[in-house]
This record gives C-alpha cells, structure tokens and sequence, in this order.
C-alpha cells in the first residue's frame, strides 16, 4: 500500500474494537451458549467504538490508507449512529422468541461484524473501499437472517436476500469497473476531478457507471423499485435481524450514496437528483400504499421502512450541503424511532407478530402501549417528536431544491401512512384484548426501548441538541 | 469509446459464428439414428450409478476449511515477495490476518468439524 502507516491505523481503530470482539465471541462460541456474555461482549464494543468515534474527530479530518479511508464529522456521525444501531439491536436480542434456538456467540460476532462493514463504508473514500465494507455488512447479513436454521421461514428469506443481493452487489461492482473505465480511477476526488474535465457530453457511459451505482445503492437502502427483498427478509428474519437491517443497512446506504454523489459524481449532480427524485416518489407512494393492506407487523414496518427510505432520499436529492444534513438528520431520528418500534414487536413477543395481537394493549399494559404510540406518531411525523423534525428538513430542503411536486406527494403520502400506523394506535387503545397480557420484559429490552424513547422525544422537543453534528462531508 | 467498439464486435463475431455452427449442424447434418448408434456408449449395456459415483458428503465440510487457507495462502505469496519492502508493519498486518483467520480454526475445530465422523 502506497504510504500506509501504523498512524494510518488509527483510523481504524472503532473496526479494530468490533473485530476484537467478534473474534473473542467466535473463538469462545461453544462456552458461552446461552450466557449474557455475548450480549454484554456486543453492547461494550459498541459503547467503545462509538465513543472512540465521537472523541476523535476533534483532532481534525485526517485521511488515511492511501486516500482510501477518511475519518471526518461525517463518517463519525454515522459511526455513532451506526455503535448506536448494533448497542440497541443487542440488548433487543437478549431474549427474542423467534432466536431462542439461535447460537448466542455466533449471532453477535456477525452483528458485529455487520457493523464493522457498515463502519467501514461509511468512512470510505474509494469505490473499492466502498464495496469492500458493504460487502462485508451484506454477507453477514444473509446469515443473520438465516440464523434460524430450523425455521423455514427464515432459510427463504436468507435464500431471497441472498439472490437478489448478489444481482445488487454486481450492479454496483459494475458500475464501479465503468467508473474505472472511464476515468482510470476508483477514489472519489479523483473520479471527480476526472469528470470535472471530461464533461458527461464526451462520456455518455458515465450516465449509465452513475445509474449502476446508484441502483446498487438503492437496493441497500431498499427504495422502489429495489425494494422487493425487504418485506419478505423482514418477515422471515428474527425480529432483532429485521430492525438492524432496517436501520443501520438504510442509514450505511443512504451514508454512502451521499458521499458518493456529492463527492465523486458532484458535477453530475443533476443526473443523480432526477435518478434520486424518481426513486424517492416511487418509494413513498408505493411503501405508504402497500403498508396499507399488512397484517403482519414486520411485513408492515418492511413497508413503513420502504417509504421512510423515499422521504430519506429527498434530501440527498438536492445535491446540497444542506440537503445532505437533511438525511443525515432524517437517517439519525429514523434508526431510533425504527428500532424503537421494533423493540416493542420484540418485546411483545409471539403476541406481537400480527395487527390484531394489539388490541386492547393500552388496557393490559399502558406503559407499552404509550411507548409505542410514540414512536407511532413519530414515525408518521407528528410533533413533538424526532420523526417530524426529520419530515420537516428534507421536505424543506426538497422546496429549496425546486422538486415542490415531490414535496407535495409527500406531504399527502405522509396522510395516508398516518392512517396505517393509527390503525395500530386504534386497536391498542378503542379495542378490548383478546389475548392475556403479555410477560414482563428483561430490563435490557426495557433499556433499549427506553433509549429509543428518548431520543425520540429529545429530537422532537429540542432537535438542535442532535441535528448540530449532521454535518455534511 | 471507439476503443471498446472492437472488443464488442469480436464479442458478435465469436457469439454469432459459434451459434451458426451450432444450428448448422443440427440442421443440415445427417441423421442416420440405428439401435446400434443409439445405445449406450462403448459395452452396450445401460449404466447403473452415477459416472462421478457416490461422494461422502463430509468431503464438504474439508472443502470448506480448504477455502481460508487457499485464500490464505494468495495474501501470503505476494506478502512474502514484498517482505523487505514492507516491514514491520507487514509483519504486524500478517500477524493480525493470521490471528484472525486462526479464529476461524479454532471455532472449526471447536465445533467438530475435523471429527471425520
């Protein structure tokens, strides 16, 4: 490597803390079966690379592995959120009835090497680099939503993710060799310098490298129409699978594609907003849509998630500094709310699989009832809650970019999503149970959710607390 | 651009010509189908197995562990050619990959997998 040093290393060193972990967990699989230890091996990791990430920046942008590796405040944004993302998705874990039967050191080592790969992306100032990082997030993802080996359920949608994410895998990977092709170079300012000179009128292949990427992307970030993997990997994945997916797999897609657009295709940015504008109005229209007619929870929150991609994507769409904060902001309160909901799916257990397993809970259990309503009305983006602070940026910053069509359409779609997660809301508290209350939840599930809560709530009252580290690269 | 235009041609070409040997011969050659000509190859008399034969399938598992230290061994050549230039901390990032690949090891081994039965 040209330059490499061992200063370089530390740049690494949140990954270096994961795979740590993950290798310790590996090599002790067999010991710690069904200990906590996994769990509390995770939740640390993730605490130290997440603290790490925050502390370091301070020292400045430093670029590292031959230009191939950038830690700045955006990457360490998405660092923190992403050691949020795998500290959350632990402790939901720790008593999951559809991975009762899962290998418990197993399961965790692959989060968090998931999470590792996620990191890396995210810090990623090359294609390859890129690719590198979202392949190894993407291969530990087809096992954990495997893992369930006895359920079969669970193989089909690792079968269906694992298709479908090879054909997206060799999207991008296509896409980065035109890229190469076209302009000799993989790394971001480079490729940008390049076009910069060139033009897109001299290279007419350039339009087809950007659009190969970008769908390689979108399907990460499972936006219509890349989106059909999802509901069917949510569904059939364990719950604690289904939220990590949902959130740090979008957050990391939506990281990289802002990166890339602004950095590497930022002269072309008008080609990547009429791509980026199309997507983000199929997905909301389509997601809010089809969410409609869900019974079962998952499949619901896969659809929610398919349409909170969209409105996600209206701030890259701008192609601006701000429009970026915008989905750094949206991507941030997004992970929380979603796992939120997730945890309390989680929590509820083989009652909170389907629609109907919600009524009456505000009667048996009115703390939970209240906790999910919260991150119902965030997630249809009502104040005071973080999810209306993250409607209200990329919207705005859609306005601002022109595309006031668009903001419309997601104006009106978010009307129609608010009927589906009402309809939840309905059931919880205007109908009478008709299954017996539910078991008390472990105190980490407790924790997690209350997390979540939190967040959620702050976001909403006060977002500048949070929103003032979205700062774009 | 116009550099690739003969890559793509010679692409056409070499699709395009193999196809018409192919249904040339089918088409046009002649078929003289004899109960001789159609039984089985050499003794004349129908096989009972599989030509390949049965594989137990524990040889999957040893493909499986056979595949890292393949890999291991394309990071270890070149790294071994370039040793002088790379140094210590050559040295130190081969150790971190052995350790890490040594991790799988023992989580196989720990788990049975060499047990052949």
């Amino acid at each position: 490597m040209n330059g490499a040093t061992l200063s370089d290393v530390a740049l690494l060193v949140p990954e270096l803390i994961l795979v740590g972990m993950s290798v310790a967990l590996i090599v002790l699989a067999r010991r710690i079966k069904n200990t906590p230890i996994a769990a509390t091996g995770t939740v640390l990791a993730a605490l130290g690379a997440g603290m790490y990430s925050f502390w370091a920046v301070s020292e400045g942008t430093q670029v590292g592995f031959g230009g191939m590796l950038i830690l700045d405040g955006y990457s360490q944004f998405f660092k923190v959120l992403i050691a949020a993302t795998l500290a959350l998705v632990a402790l939901l874990s720790v008593r999951s009835h559809d991975l009762e039967e899962v290998p418990r050191g197993e399961y965790h080592a692959l989060l968090l090497l998931a999470s590792t790969g996620m990191m890396l992306a995210v810090s990623s100032l090359d294609l390859l680099t890129l690719y590198l990082g979202l392949e190894l997030m993407t291969l530990c993802s087809y096992i954990l939503v495997g893992i369930a080996v006895d359920r079969p359920t669970s193989n089909e949608a690792a079968i269906k993710y694992f298709l479908l994410g090879s054909f997206a895998s060799a999207l991008l990977l296509y896409g980065i060799a035109l890229t190469y092709g076209l302009t000799g170079a993989t790394n971001y300012q480079a490729v940008a310098s390049v076009i910069t000179g060139q033009g897109l009128t001299e290279n007419p292949l350039l339009l087809v490298a950007i659009g190969l990427v970008a769908a390689g992307l979108a399907f990460k970030i499972a936006v219509v129409p890349f989106h059909a993997w999802a509901p069917d990997a949510y569904q059939g994945a364990g719950a604690p699978v289904a939220g990590f997916l949902a959130a740090g797999s979008k957050a990391v897609g939506l990281a990289a594609l802002g990166r890339v657009s602004l950095t590497a295709f930022g002269e072309e940015t008008y080609v990547l907003s009429l791509v980026l504008a199309g997507l983000a109005a199929l997905s909301i229209v389509v997601g809010s849509i089809v969410a409609l007619a869900q019974t079962d929870m998952k499949r619901l929150l896969a659809y929610s998630a398919i349409a909170h991609a969209g409105y996600a994507l209206m701030g890259l769409m701008a192609g601006t500094r701000e429009g970026i904060s915008a989905t750094m902001t949206y991507a941030f309160f997004y992970v929380f709310m979603t796992l939120g909901t997730f945890g309390v799916v989680i929590a509820l257990g083989e009652r909170g699989r389907t629609l109907d397993g919600y009524k009456g809970l505000a009667r048996q259990r009115p703390g939970t009832a209240a906790l999910m309503l919260l991150f119902l009305l965030s997630l249809t983006g009502i104040p005071p809650t973080g999810g209306f602070v993250a409607k209200f940026v990329v919207i705005l910053s859609a306005v601002r970019a022109g595309y006031v069509g668009l903001a419309v359409l997601a104006v009106a779609c978010s009307v129609i999503s608010a009927f589906v997660y009402m309809r939840v809301a309905v059931f919880m508290y205007m109908r009478e149970p008709e299954e017996p209350a539910p078991s008390s939840f472990p105190v980490a599930v407790s924790a997690a959710l209350a997390v979540a809560a939190l967040v959620t709530l702050i976001g909403g009252i006060s977002p500048g607390i949070l929103t003032v580290w979205a700062v774009s690269p | 651009m116009n550099a690739y235009i003969g890559i793509a041609v010679s692409f056409v070409l070499a699709a395009g010509i193999t196809g018409l040997m192919v249904i040339l011969a089918s088409t046009l050659g002649k078929k003289n189908s004899t109960p001789v000509k159609l039984s089985p190859f050499e003794c004349g008399v129908d096989p009972f197995s599989l030509p390949i034969g049965k594989l137990a399938i524990k040889f999957y598992l040893t493909a499986i562990l056979f595949i890292p230290f393949d890999v291991e061994l394309v990071f270890l050549y070149p790294w071994a050619v370039l040793y002088r230039q790379l140094g210590t901390l050559g040295l130190v990032e081969m150790g971190l990959f052995l350790g890490i690949l040594m991790a799988g090891y023992v989580y196989a081994w720990d788990n049975g997998a060499l047990d052949w039965q």
